[in-house]
């Protein structure tokens, strides 16, 4: 008769510590935060390169100096990318710039609005909606992004400082990434040895495949996006950068659902910058039937097929089940990772919610399986 | 007089092999490996202590790999303690168990049960897998070597099994 009132005394002991552990941590959740987030970055670059790592070791028969040559490549091409992104960018602006002034620029909204008000059909059209509105609102925005990109200035200050931290981090954990393992493995009790080193497998499995996968599938959304724009260019589009602006959208694809939709930005505001001023290209037909002012349908219609192509066919077969969440619950915890960390916490979330579920399972199976153990 | 600094120095140089590749060089699963191969076998197994009485796996449990015993002894036994124990086998320093559970899914088929307190290596199915991606060729040959160790067990069963039909 004892018995059931002890378990439910332990039952409220249980979770009254528990919410003193979520208490506690969301007490010191702001000052850790930046700290973790910084793992967690350090822990999938080490991911993504530590099979190099070890490849190189194996060959050069010294961790350090494998870590070193790895990271003196992978610091080589991001800065060679970065740097002839930058020039390419400053003399694009440059360009533009001494092609376009401001009473140009709005009278080619001007001109834009009044084209786009003539094909719209007779029933939207309303008084207010003359081109004059139509530029002077395309002006104010356009002011106003540009206003803003002089806050960027102090926000890299602190992305500096954490992009740095996590390369140290990152090198740390590449030198020592078995030994870590090792020690985490050998604190295992011995009763949940097998089980713990199975699921340390699985979360590194998991983790590791699911990186990939999206490495993969942003490398082939890069390149299509770059077959993709130089066929428009075919046609007349005239958009320089293509290189970048593909790589761009390779790289914004892995954030899910919003990265589609960032990539195509960069591809849109060349296009803008490249034809302004081009009648042909600011009177253009999307297939000859839907006003396209400087391809942007054509753009926004490109990107669109890379992105069926890429969640339809690419997708399923690289990433396929490496994460295997139904797509109602990817949305969900992509919902909360951005509601928690914004774009990061998006980045984040999928990957999170695989390693939990391999967790809970193995949790399940250890519950279901206790006397064997 | 021995000074710790040259030691640290010089480490390294001293070329007499760890207890663990002692042991590891016993065993029919890893002939004919290089000190090489050894240095990497070394690395990837799991060193395990355990106390007299103590389960180093129970009958029906998912099994992930083999173990190697460096000290100490261990039996394998069906059945509970609890008086009807059947021991299957007991085994000392440098032999080998749970082999099987490197190629199936299949859960173990008896208890391991430390007879005294013991030192064991554990090699599982994920290092294997590992050192297949990681190095091909030292994982062929332990495959290779596996696959002799239970072709020969095979052998000898087939050999029992025509003397007991012949009786």
């Amino acid at each position: 008769m004892i018995e059931p009132q002890v378990n439910y005394i332990q039952q409220i002991y249980r979770i009254i510590i528990a919410l003193i552990v979520i208490w506690f941590i969301n007490l010191i959740w702001p000052f850790i935060s930046d700290v973790i987030l910084m793992l967690v970055f350090a822990f999938l670059f080490t991911t993504l390169l530590l099979s190099s790592v070890d490849r190189f070791e194996r060959k050069i028969g010294n961790r350090g100096l494998s870590v070193l040559s790895v990271v003196i490549i992978l610091l080589t091409c991001v800065s060679t990318f970065i740097g002839s992104f930058i020039s390419q960018i400053s003399i694009q602006a440059q360009e533009f710039s001494e092609r376009v002034d401001q009473t140009t620029m709005v009278n080619e909204f001007r001109s834009l609005g009044d084209k786009a008000t003539s094909a719209m059909p007779s029933f939207m059209k309303s008084e207010e909606s003359s081109s004059d509105y139509f530029a002077n609102k395309l002006t104010e925005i356009t002011q106003s992004v540009l206003g803003s990109l002089g806050s960027l200035v102090s926000t890299v200050g602190n992305f500096m400082f954490i992009a740095i931290m996590v390369f140290i981090f990152t090198i740390i954990l590449l030198s020592e990434y078995h030994k870590f393992k090792k020690s985490l493995v050998n604190s295992i009790p011995n009763k949940y040895f097998e089980v713990g080193l199975k699921l340390i497998y699985n979360i590194e499995k998991s983790v590791s495949s699911y990186l990939k996968g999206q490495f993969l599938s942003a490398a082939s959304v890069g390149g299509m996006s770059i077959a993709g724009l130089l066929l428009l260019n075919f046609f007349g589009a005239n958009i320089t950068l293509v290189i970048f602006i593909g790589i761009i959208a390779g790289l914004a694809n892995l954030i899910p659902l919003v990265g589609p939709f960032v990539g195509m930005v960069p591809a849109l505001l060349i296009a803008f910058m490249n034809n302004l001023g081009n009648d042909a290209a600011t009177s253009h037909m999307f297939l000859g039937t839907i006003p396209s002012p400087f391809f942007s349908i054509d753009i926004i219609f490109m990107f669109l097929i890379v992105q069926q192509i890429e969640g339809n066919l690419i997708t399923p077969a690289l990433v396929g089940k490496s994460v295997g969440l139904h797509p109602m619950l990817v949305m969900i915890v992509l919902l909360i990772g951005g509601t928690l960390l914004g774009p990061l916490g998006m980045l984040f979330a999928v990957p999170a919610s695989g390693v939990i579920k391999v967790i809970i399972k193995e949790i399940a199976f250890v519950r279901k399986n206790a006397h064997l153990l | 007089m021995k000074s710790a600094k040259w030691e640290n120095i010089f480490k390294g140089w001293n070329n007499s092999e760890s207890e663990t590749v002692h042991t590891l060089k016993k065993i029919p699963v890893f002939r004919n490996l290089s000190s090489k191969d050894f240095g990497e076998l070394e690395n990837m197994m799991h060193r395990r202590d355990y106390k007299a009485g103590d389960f180093i796996f129970k009958n029906r449990a998912p099994g992930e790999g083999m173990y190697i015993i460096m000290r100490g002894s261990i039996k394998i036994t069906i059945g509970t303690r609890s008086g009807n124990e059947n021991i299957l086998a007991e085994l000392e320093k440098g032999e080998f168990f749970g082999e099987l559970a490197l190629f199936d899914d299949e859960p173990r088929s008896a208890n391991a049960i430390a007879i005294e307190d013991c030192k064991l290596l554990g090699f599982f199915t994920q290092d294997l897998m590992i050192l297949q991606e990681r190095n091909p060729v030292l994982g062929h040959k332990i495959m290779f070597n596996l696959g002799g160790l239970l072709g020969e067990r095979l052998r000898k069963t087939n050999h029992m099994l025509i003397k007991e039909q012949s009786k």
